[in-house]
Order: C-alpha cells, then sequence, then structure tokens
C-alpha cells in the first residue's frame, strides 16, 4: 500500500462519527455506581484484617526493634556490662537449676 | 477546568449524583475514543459506562495536576486496552469476518480518484488492526487516527517516549503487511 492510499484510509477512518450516547446514558451510569455503593458493605474487620493491615508498619518496626536489641547487647557487651545471654545463663544458674528443685 | 474542578469537590463531600454532570460534559470524548476500538454501538456504549465507572470509584486518585478531561481519556484507553486484549482471545476462537465490497475494491484499485467512505475505512482497518497486539493497535490508532503526538500517547498509555516511538515503527510495519495480505484475498 503506498503513502497516498495510507494516508487515504486514515483520514476515511477519521471522519468516520462516533456513536451518540443513548438518552438514558447517564442514568445507566448512575444506576451502576449506586449498584457498586449497595455492594461496598463496611464488613467487620477481624484481628487478622486489622493486622494485615498493620503489615507493613509492623514488619518494619519488628525489623527495628531486633536491629536496636541486638545493638544494644553488643554495645554492652564492648563496655563490659553482661549482655542478655549471660543474665539468662545467671538466673537458670540460680534459679532454676539448684539442687533444691527451688 | 475549574468549573470540573467545583464539580468534582462537590462530588467528593457526599454529592454522587452530580456524577451525572460529569458524564454529560464528557461522554462525547469518551465514546469518541472508545468508537475508534469497537464499532458495535452497544458495546461502546457498555466500555463508556465502564470508563465512568472506573473514574467515579478512583475520583479520590485524581489530584487535579492534569486537567480532568486528559485524565478520564487515560481511564477510556486503558478500558479499550482491556477490551481488545479480551476480544482478541474471543477472536481467535470464532475467526474473522470478510471485508465489505466496497472495503475489497478500494483494496484492490490503483486509481488514484477511488473513494473510500468512513465505514469501509473502519472495516478495512478493523480487520487489519487484528493482526497487531492490543497495545501496538492504541499506538497506531492514536498516531495515525486521532493524531495525537507521542507526548499525549505516553501520558495516556503511561508508556515512555522511547517505547512508544518504537511501538509505533514497529506496529505501522506489522500494518503495512497486514494490508498487502488483505489485497491478496
Amino acid at each position: 500500500m503506498n503513502e497516498r492510499k495510507w494516508k487515504q484510509l486514515f483520514a476515511a477512518a477519521r471522519n468516520e462519527a462516533a456513536p451518540a450516547p443513548s438518552a438514558d446514558f447517564e442514568a445507566g451510569v448512575l444506576r451502576a455506581i449506586r449498584r457498586e455503593r449497595r455492594t461496598e458493605t463496611p464488613a467487620m474487620l477481624s484481628i487478622f484484617d486489622h493486622l494485615n493491615l498493620l503489615f507493613p508498619r509492623l514488619a518494619w518496626a519488628a525489623a527495628a526493634i531486633i536491629a536496636l536489641s541486638v545493638a544494644a547487647d553488643w554495645g554492652l557487651t564492648a563496655a563490659g556490662v553482661p549482655g542478655l545471654g549471660d543474665g539468662v545463663s545467671q538466673i537458670s544458674a540460680q534459679w532454676l537449676l539448684t539442687s533444691n528443685g527451688f | 477546568m475549574n468549573d470540573d474542578a467545583e464539580l468534582l469537590e462537590r462530588i467528593r463531600n457526599g454529592a454522587p449524583d452530580d456524577f451525572a454532570e460529569v458524564v454529560r460534559r464528557h461522554q462525547s470524548r469518551v465514546f469518541a475514543i472508545l468508537h475508534r476500538y469497537e464499532h458495535d454501538a452497544h458495546k461502546v456504549e457498555d466500555l463508556a459506562q465502564e470508563t465512568f465507572v472506573k473514574a467515579w470509584r478512583a475520583l479520590e486518585q485524581y489530584d487535579g495536576r492534569a486537567p480532568f478531561e486528559h485524565w478520564l481519556s487515560r481511564i477510556a484507553v486503558r478500558v479499550a486496552l482491556d477490551h481488545l486484549r479480551r476480544e482478541k482471545k474471543r477472536r481467535n476462537e470464532i475467526g474473522l469476518p470478510e471485508l465489505g465490497e466496497e472495503a475489497l475494491e478500494w483494496l484492490r484499485s490503483d486509481d488514484e480518484k477511488s473513494e473510500l467512505d468512513g465505514r469501509a475505512a473502519a472495516e478495512i482497518l478493523d480487520l487489519a488492526l487484528r493482526e497487531l497486539s492490543p497495545a501496538d493497535r492504541v499506538v497506531i490508532t492514536m498516531q495515525e487516527i486521532e493524531g495525537r503526538s507521542v507526548k499525549e500517547i505516553c501520558a495516556a498509555t503511561g508508556a515512555s517516549g522511547v517505547a512508544v516511538r518504537v511501538r509505533a515503527l514497529r506496529a505501522r510495519a506489522k500494518l503495512k503487511r497486514a494490508l498487502k495480505k488483505l489485497v491478496k484475498l
């Protein structure tokens, strides 16, 4: 197809008129919107839904707490203060593993 | 455009029925866009309704930076693209329709004075454009029929300028091949 025919084809297609909306088109759109609003029920959210909604923020908060704890443990170990692990072994030795059981 | 802003503000503040005015103002543009991709008037109306319902749903996301008309056109183009994708699958199953006499005659004619009316042109293009992917079809339609610039196509489709240019070149070549094939039918 040569350039002239190509242009003629598109020019003719450009001139084709679009169909006019029917008289009750706006009403139809509003009906569809109302239907949609009715189906949007304010569902009760369960605890899992709430957790789900909070998920990205909760995950970041948990990661931040873990990072802070690890950093604090390192810092305290470096400063010579007994770390969390030492504390746990101490408690185990003193209270849980005594010969009389308590 | 300020009128649109006030109207949209009213709708957001709890007057959903005012959306009818939005529909009245913009329906001819939406119909004109969708008609480029679907020639059945009933289907065009269904797609236009889908466009307005999607716009209503996404109204909170409209930030007013671009004119409302452009934002709505973008939704219409996306609706058309989804429609083409669905239709492509369906049409692969039912096969191709035949071209009318006038369209065939024009395709085969070498006469420079041969006339072509809009309906026959749409028939030819509709058939030839089926050889293209829906995204290629949107780009070539916007560029060649609607006379949109690359920048406008980028805004409507969300593609980059380079992607649109490459796609347009490829689509033109594919369409030329498809038209050549039609001549031989």
